[in-house]
């Protein structure tokens, strides 16, 4: 929405944007979790690390030497090593039942003197039907992309029933495509929570949220599309991090810390972790592009 | 136990008002009254505040917003003096041995020189009237200033008094006082509007063609207003030329404007119709290909106006404004203002005066992703409007030469339509959207303005608003116990049926002013008021969309209150040639809106659990130097303010800065008449940057460089100041087109320096190197901006 206000004014006016220095108070490190495990039988990551200042430039430090555990609701828990001393503490699961549905999932982290959880849970997600394309030709040649291409979108029904929520995110030729513009999220196949569809078709803005506006595909890319289901907390945490990562431009909202859901045993604690631990479960759908198959463009 | 304390305070006042009216002793004597209208002579445009100015009596009156005054003085014979800056003075011989109609015309001073006048008042009005934190504006001042792109705007040009600022270049609105946007009443005849901006703030919505009187009110209130808690900007439309018909216009940059006015039904009536049309895609049309070619992008607004005066004691008005902005290609967007007003004067006797004004007002936006309908599978359509129905009756009853009162009401029925959409996706269709919901706010009040003696004149009020809420099938009731700036779960759900009242509000707003003569040309003046405010734009972003909701007051969210208190001292120089004043202000604001992390405003029927509620204080000194009177003349004017909030779950509950605070405020407005021919502006504006929040650490998940503050601080640094200096010539032409009427050229120039001014500076990760972390400065006009007008009358 925000993009579409500012069309107009740019249309009319040189705004513009310069790099600037600025400086910011420095203040102490936090441990950062960085827990986004799926229910899919690979390496399973934990990244421990350390925040640094806003405007260092550096790797961030590993946090090294922690015990991570996850335990599912029945007790039973799976240790995460650092094999490789880097703060990556991995576990690789024999199947794809590691993870329960519907259940709660624990992250246990001791770190230093302190002790950290955090709480997710595994919800459902509708499989992909099918990926389809259109040909397109652009008005003006972008500047990183060819002009005639394709636009791509993925068909999937969001389950009946309100309250699921999913992050839609995609591969170009095996590239994730990682930047926190990038990904999108849906709530029950819709935009957001407020607008109260449910059980329908993913809205089209969402279905063909697995392009980039100057890129457009071309013959033989492969395509692959991720849908996650997300824990409502989640949802919210990458919902913030798109909001406080694109935040310019004379329609922004003042920018706040985004609420993590790691917590210290000890809540009486001035060490507070940072971060997010999250479960999902995964659809995936490849295509490899081919003109022939392509729907004509409009 | 409160609506007793507050029930017994309004029976004080009202006492306490009797009893200053008993204590007048001028009610004994033989008097008769003179009334009447003063209008212009050349177009027969009502004037005013016109001062009529019995000499002997050493009494005056000033003409309303419709040009009628009324004085009452002692049987005989008086000289009167009726004067108007800028109009030939009119001394009269009158015997007054009965009432009498005195209906006057003033004729404009011939001299282009002298008409160059920034004020179109008695010469010391600003310290003799009540008024005190009030600026008034001349069109004629407003449209020799330099305009951005040429295009002339009332909302720009008030941001160059003291206590008005913006959030910056480009943002829609203004603040004032340390107001929001939201609280400021903007009145187009009478009638609230209730997005003040084309093309997302860029250029007001008046048309400065049709625009005859522009009033800020900052402080001091009067009872006659009320609604919002910051400002009211009264601005009057022209109601055209009753002498003869007249054609005007202009070709800028951004719009090209044309207005017709003319007399209706000899010398009883007139009328005026007004368009402007912004042509950028007109123009743009050529050069446009293939896809582009169906893109849609303009705003205009169309005025028309007519008023007809059936006899001496009633005259009728009818005015319409109808003002639209459209973008999109096979994606559209609109919005717009459509209001209807009725105003009828009705003269019951001399003294007694009444204007009634009903209006009709829609304010709608609509979103539509397939203008063209090519795609039947996948749709989504979005409505959204705000209804107005009121009535208004205004009288005026001048008493006697002392007392002049007011008093009336005001009841205002909104429906309020948050938001209906139809989403069709893959062929299914769903209507989504939210409940309508309705209001009625209401409002009596009383004033006097009462000179007690020639040095003391107190003008004191006293307003009663109500509202209830209803109209609604479901209000929501959230788990107050959540932790402060987190979302509030729903707790319950209560059902309504019909017209069911679901809740009702009502406070007591006493208004005061004082003004103290020390001497001829000096006044102190001290003012308070307190206003309540019933409804809310809920926006959290740092200039206002069009896609800002407006919302009711609810069983959840609670009318906004502020009580300002704020003294001045008024000084004019060298026989009024110079104005100056110095004002502080106090302000306090109840009921305060924010909006927690991650608030979801669109479309949400829970909006209500993603809101929190704080408190807010402004202060300030303002300081303005005028010069009224020579080829050179202008404005000085400085402001030093402070604007802070407190709310639960923010800065970690501590008082912050507010995002529209200002420390520091420059304003220097300069026209110089060089001959007949040609005349320059230039204006000037230094001020503080807006107060920003910058992230101290930062941490990396999933590759992302996601910004955090430690302590969780808000608003603890600032952008950088701006300051730009506009200039602008003027250059009058013999005639217009074929030989007729007159013209002129308008040559201006934005940002003459060539400053990039920072609307804010954000953080964000390289888009190149996602690795690296940047500051960024955004800036809205980061060029010089030369432009041309071409304006014409015959």
């Amino acid at each position: 929405m925000k993009k579409l206000l500012i069309f107009p004014a740019l249309l009319l006016f040189c705004s513009c944007e310069d790099v600037i220095s600025i400086e910011v108070k420095e203040e102490k490190q936090q441990l950062v979790v960085d827990a986004w495990l799926t229910d899919e039988a690979q390496e399973q990551q934990v990244k421990l690390t350390l925040s640094q200042a806003y405007f260092d430039q550096e790797k961030p430090l590993p946090a090294l030497g922690a015990e991570v555990y996850v335990v599912r609701q029945d007790s039973t828990g799976f240790r995460f090593n650092d094999n490789d001393n880097d703060g990556v503490y991995t576990y690789t699961p024999r199947n794809r039942n590691y993870l329960r549905m519907n259940e709660r999932i624990s992250l246990y982290i001791k770190y230093k003197e302190e002790e950290y959880y955090a709480i997710s849970e595994l919800k459902r997600v509708p499989a992909i039907d099918s990926l389809k394309y259109q040909s397109v030709t652009l008005p003006i040649k972008p500047e990183d992309g060819p002009k005639s291409g394709f636009r791509a979108q993925f068909y999937a029904n969001d389950f009946a029933g309100e309250g699921d929520t999913y992050l839609v995110r995609w591969y170009k030729n095996d590239v994730l495509q990682a930047r926190s513009s990038e990904y999108t999220l849906s709530y029950d196949g819709g935009l957001s929570p407020g607008n109260k569809i449910d059980g329908m078709l993913f809205f089209q803005p969402i279905r063909m949220a697995i392009n980039s506006d100057s890129r457009l595909f071309v013959d033989r890319d492969k395509v692959t599309v991720e849908l996650h289901s997300l824990p409502l907390d989640a949802y919210y945490f990458l919902y913030q991090v798109q909001a406080e990562t694109n935040n310019g431009g004379i329609f922004a909202t003042p920018p706040a810390n985004i609420p993590s859901n790691i917590f210290n045993l000890n809540p009486e604690s001035a060490e507070k972790a940072v971060g997010l631990f999250l479960v999902s479960k995964v659809s995936r759908y490849t295509a490899v592009i081919d003109k022939n198959n392509a729907r004509p463009a409009d | 136990m409160k609506k007793d304390q507050s029930s017994r305070g309004f029976i004080r006042c009202i006492t306490a008002f009797l009893f200053c009216l008993l204590l007048n002793p001028s009610f004994a004597q033989d008097t008769f009254t003179l009334s009447g209208t003063v209008k212009d002579a050349s177009d027969g445009e009502a004037l005013i505040g016109v001062n009529v100015y019995a000499r002997d009596q050493q009494v005056g009156i000033s003409t309303n917003v419709y040009g009628f005054y009324s004085i009452t003085l002692p049987k005989g014979s008086h000289r009167l003096v009726v004067s108007y800056v800028g109009y030939h003075k009119v001394e009269r011989e009158i015997n007054l041995n009965a009432n009498i109609t005195l209906n006057l015309e003033l004729k404009a001073e011939g001299n282009v020189l002298e008409e160059v006048i920034v004020k179109a008042e008695r010469e010391d009005h600003n310290v003799k009237s009540m008024e005190m934190s009030v600026n008034k504006m001349e069109m004629r001042t407003i449209k020799k200033m330099p305009a951005l792109l040429g295009e002339v705007d009332v909302i720009r040009s008030i941001q160059f008094l003291p206590g008005v600022s913006s959030v910056g270049e480009g943002s829609s609105g203004f603040n004032v006082r340390g107001g929001a946007i939201d609280q400021n009443l903007v009145l187009l005849d009478e009638a609230p509007v209730y997005n003040s901006s084309h093309l997302m703030g860029f250029f007001s919505i008046f048309n400065p063609d049709v625009v005859k009187d522009v009033k800020l009110i900052k402080g001091s209130i009067p009872s006659v207003y009320g609604g919002r808690v910051s400002s009211i900007l009264d601005v009057r439309m022209k109601e055209g030329n009753s002498k003869r018909t007249e054609f005007s216009g202009g070709i800028g940059t951004i719009f090209s404007r044309f207005t017709l006015e003319g007399p209706l039904v000899k010398e009883k009536g007139s009328f005026v119709v007004a368009l402007r049309r912004s042509y950028i895609d007109l123009l743009a049309r050529p050069f446009l290909k293939d896809d582009l070619k169906g893109v849609k992008f303009y705003f205009y607004d169309f005025t028309a106006k007519g008023n007809y005066r059936i006899n001496d004691k009633n005259t009728v008005y009818l005015s319409g404004y109808l003002g639209r902005d459209l973008f999109g290609a096979d994606f559209g967007f609109d919005w717009g203002n459509a209001t209807t007003t009725f105003r009828w004067n009705h003269v019951f006797n001399n003294k007694l005066f009444l204007n009634t004004t009903l209006f009709y007002s829609n304010y709608n936006y609509s979103l539509d992703s397939d203008l063209k309908n090519k795609n039947k599978e996948d749709v989504f359509r979005w409505n959204s409007n705000i209804l107005n129905y009121s009535i208004k009756p205004d009288f005026t009853w001048y008493l006697n030469t002392r007392n002049t009162i007011t008093f009336g009401g005001q009841s205002i029925l909104y429906n309020f339509n948050p938001g209906s959409a139809r989403v069709v996706s893959g062929g299914e269709g769903q209507d989504i959207g939210l409940n309508s919901k309705k209001a009625l706010e209401s409002a009596v009040y009383i004033g006097n303005e009462h000179k007690i003696t020639g040095r003391l004149t107190l003008n004191y009020g006293l307003r009663y608003s109500f509202y209830d809420y209803f109209g609604t099938p479901l209000a929501y009731i959230f788990d107050e116990s959540a932790p402060a700036g987190e979302r509030k779960p729903l707790r319950d759900t209560l059902a309504f049926s019909g017209n069911e009242s679901i809740r009702k509000y009502g406070y007591f707003e006493p208004r005061l002013a004082v003004n103290i003569s020390l001497n001829r040309s000096t006044s102190l003046k001290i003012g308070y008021n307190r206003l309540a405010q019933y409804i809310h734009l809920l926006s959290n972003t740092t200039a206002s969309s069009p896609l800002d909701v407006w919302t009711p007051s609810t069983n959840n969210i609670k009318p906004q209150l502020s009580d300002q208190v704020a003294l001045g001292i008024f000084k004019n120089f060298r026989d009024n040639m110079y104005e100056t004043s110095v004002e502080v202000y106090y302000k306090t604001l109840q009921n305060q809106i924010d909006y927690i992390r991650n608030a979801d405003l669109l479309l949400n029927p829970y909006v209500e659990g993603d809101l929190m509620y704080g408190k807010g204080r402004a202060y300030g000194a303002e300081f303005f130097v005028k010069k009224n009177k020579g080829n050179l003349n202008g404005w000085i004017s400085y402001t030093l303010s402070r604007t802070e909030r407190k709310v639960n779950g923010l800065n970690n509950n501590e008082w912050f800065l507010s995002r529209i605070d200002k420390l520091h405020n420059l304003s220097v407005v300069s026209i110089y008449d060089i001959s007949k021919k040609w005349n320059i502006g230039a204006t000037f504006s230094f001020m503080t940057g807006t107060p920003a929040s910058f992230p101290t650490t930062r941490y990396i998940w999933q590759g992302i460089a996601i910004p955090h503050n430690y302590s969780d601080e808000r608003n603890t640094y600032r952008i950088p100041a701006s300051h730009r200096l506009d200039l602008s010539a003027t250059k009058r032409n013999k005639h217009a087109l074929f030989g007729r009427g007159e013209s002129e050229w308008v040559f201006s120039v934005y940002n003459v320096y060539n400053r990039r001014n920072p609307f804010s500076v954000y953080v964000r990760q390289n888009p190149d190197d996602p690795s690296r972390t940047e500051a960024v400065r955004y800036s809205v006009f980061a060029s010089v901006l030369p432009s041309v007008t071409y304006n014409f009358k015959f």
